[in-house]
């Protein structure tokens, strides 16, 4: 696993996000030495949760290349959860519920996929575009109502622990992160993608079935979208329809400042993953200090812009 | 295919059908609502696209230019707070109405330092600014609203000028010097050649980064000139200000035939689109259809326009070279 990390993303990049990460830990511990705790820990992990499965989703689409860019996720996770859990209410069988978010999500994202492969609409244009249809469609449906109902069985998984850790990171981020790192890295597909998003026209002269590749890799985000839309629902125990609110924002953040490059083809998911725990860090200390929502969204706004700074700075000069 | 010379006002296919669209959807609105065809409601339609018309057209020079900017609407939150702190500080009307476009010009400054000195791609670059923008609408305002504004603004700005609607007479101006400033100075070829290719326009001779810095900054002007109208008509500003405005403004210029790719525009086009749009989310909301459906509708209609457009040939390039805008 160690291995996989360190081979999925430059150490650099890991070693600074390490320091990164430490700097900020130490800076909340001098403000309120109190949040040192375990349970500390397990709130991070457990806010993680949504966000790993999105940004890792966001990650293939950028790595894929060919100006991929997904902004559509929290709209995703806000309408998969809601249409599964009005299924439910329609009569649907609740043990259904599970699979019925992900197909959602995953349709969700094929769709996404197919504006971009087949009807070549610039990603970042055709996303923002599904962004509002699906977000504001989870919002119209239920009239920004949250939707109760959420089967009692589906509860301790969501909130259960396992070795003080979060039960939905210990049974879903984890295995889905190592499975994502070990195709990357050692499957052909995972080098396809690669291949495509550092230069598109060699990947097609040499065969790679570019388009297919992509639809794919749009579906797997709305997937990833609608697995991060069940943990909501078994950990909040409600359909939330702005539960996705933001999450452009900030995977769009931790994808970069995981060390994935913008125009694709350069990065990892090791990067992802803890960037993504940096990121939580930062928000759960911020919450603690009773800082508002608006200005976490302000502080990963700039975050992302000065990430981006800084890279194409240090390309310059280096 | 791609025309690089400039299709400002002439009137081309494109702006027939999107006229002819218009006259259609009055037509079967006025059919299913009473309410549609009266002046009443042809006053709140025409209130209503006064600041889309000034924000779509800061952003048809953006896309015509094959740059973005997501974050136009909480920039007019922030104009519109100027503004309205300038109203109730008693600053006399006409100065009040510029404080509009000077704070907008300000932060559209700040865009390009971001998106064109830092290098940053335009997407990412303003999706990060709406988050440190929205920031700072809740710091500024304080999570109240700011309301009950002084109506010395509002009068300047209801009145006539020789018959016609300030508001009209206003867009009327802003149409015609970016009209003037495209077609008889050098600004807009350059536009429109960085839009087509910015290797190219750079190896003959165009000063790139002068003219993408001094779009932000235009667009942003016409975003906080817009605030200023916002301030004047509703006389409040509340922390949700502008939150679909990028997207109808997106939504409104490509409608309207300029191409999200860059290198054409059509400002006409722009003009036809706002009133489109608008037309349909007003008799949509006059049909029983709630105000929550209104972004759905313009994002499918967005997406609708788009995949009816031919591909253009050598996307692949032209995606790869988005990304480093």
């Amino acid at each position: 696993m160690k291995n996989l990390l360190k081979r999925s993303g430059s150490s650099r990049v890991l070693l600074l996000l390490a320091v990164l990460w430490i700097a900020v830990i130490l800076l909340f511990a001098a403000l309120r030495p109190t949040m040192f705790s375990a349970s500390t820990v397990t709130t991070v992990l457990q806010f993680s949760t949504i966000l790993a499965l999105v940004s890792l989703g966001q990650c293939l689409v950028i790595l894929a290349g060919g100006a991929g860019i997904d902004l559509s996720v929290g709209g995703t996770v806000s309408l998969s959860v809601v249409l599964a859990m009005l299924a439910v209410k329609a009569g649907m069988p609740p043990a259904l519920l599970p699979i019925g978010c992900v197909v959602c999500g995953l349709l969700l994202g094929f769709f996404n996929g197919l504006l971009v492969t087949r009807l070549k609409i610039l990603p970042l244009i055709a996303t923002l575009g599904t962004l509002f249809v699906y977000s504001g469609m989870a919002l119209a449906l239920t009239g920004g109502g949250a939707q109760s109902g959420v089967p009692t069985w589906l509860l301790p998984w969501g909130r259960g622990m396992i070795l003080s850790m979060p039960m939905p990171f210990v049974t879903l981020v984890v295995p889905v992160f190592v499975i994502a790192a070990a195709l990357l890295l050692y499957s052909a597909w995972g080098r396809w993608l690669f291949a495509m998003g550092f230069n598109e026209r060699s990947a097609r002269l040499v065969g790679i079935p570019v388009d297919r590749a992509r639809l794919l890799v749009y579906g797997l985000s709305g997937l990833l979208a609608g697995l991060a839309g069940l943990v909501s629902l078994a950990w909040l125990g409600s359909a939330r329809p702005n539960i996705g609110q933001n999450l452009e924002l900030e995977s769009l953040t931790a994808v970069m400042l995981g060390g994935v490059a913008i125009s694709g083809g350069i990065g990892g998911v090791g990067g992802v993953i803890a960037a993504v725990i940096l990121l939580v860090t930062l928000k759960t200390g911020l919450l603690q200090l009773n800082v508002n929502t608006v200005w976490q969204v302000g502080i990963v706004g700039a975050l992302l812009i000065a990430v981006l700074l800084i890279e194409r700075l240090s390309k310059r000069w280096s | 295919m791609r025309q690089s010379s400039p299709r400002l006002l002439a009137i081309g296919g494109r702006e027939w059908a999107l006229l002819g669209a218009v006259i259609l959807a009055s037509i079967v609105f006025s059919v299913a609502s009473p309410y549609f065809a009266t002046a009443g409601n042809a006053t709140t339609i025409a209130r209503n696209s006064t600041e889309l018309m000034l924000a779509g057209l800061g952003m048809t020079l953006l896309l015509a230019m094959g740059s973005i900017d997501v974050s136009i609407g909480i920039l007019m939150g922030l104009a519109a707070i100027a503004v309205a702190h300038a109203v109730l500080a008693s600053v006399a009307p006409p100065l009040a109405l510029l404080v509009g476009p000077v704070a907008g010009a300000a932060l559209g400054l700040v865009t390009a330092l971001v998106v064109v000195l830092g290098r940053v791609p335009a997407i990412v670059g303003t999706l990060g600014l709406l988050g440190v923008y929205r920031m700072g609408v809740f710091a500024l305002l304080g999570g109240q609203w700011l309301s009950g504004l002084p109506a010395g603004l509002t009068q300047l700005l209801s009145s006539t000028l020789l018959g016609i609607p300030m508001s009209i007479f206003a867009i009327g101006l802003a149409y015609l010097a970016v009209w003037l400033a495209l077609r008889r100075t050098p600004y807009g070829p350059h536009l429109l050649s960085i839009g087509n290719s910015e290797e190219k326009a750079r190896l003959s001779g165009v000063p790139v980064t002068k003219v993408r810095i001094a779009t932000f900054i235009i667009s942003g002007a016409l975003t906080g000139l817009a605030a200023s109208f916002y301030v004047a008509n509703y006389r409040n500003v509340e922390m949700a200000i502008g939150s679909t405005l990028a997207l109808d403004a997106i939504a409104a210029v490509v409608l309207g035939g300029t191409s999200i790719m860059g290198g054409r525009c059509s400002l006409l086009g722009t003009a036809l689109g706002v009133i489109l749009l608008r037309i349909l989310q007003n008799g949509l909301l006059l049909m029983g259809v709630p105000s929550l459906w209104q972004p759905v509708v313009t994002g499918a209609l967005l997406i609708v326009v788009l995949a009816l457009e031919l591909p253009v040939s050598g996307m692949g390039e032209l995606k790869a070279r988005w990304m480093q805008r």
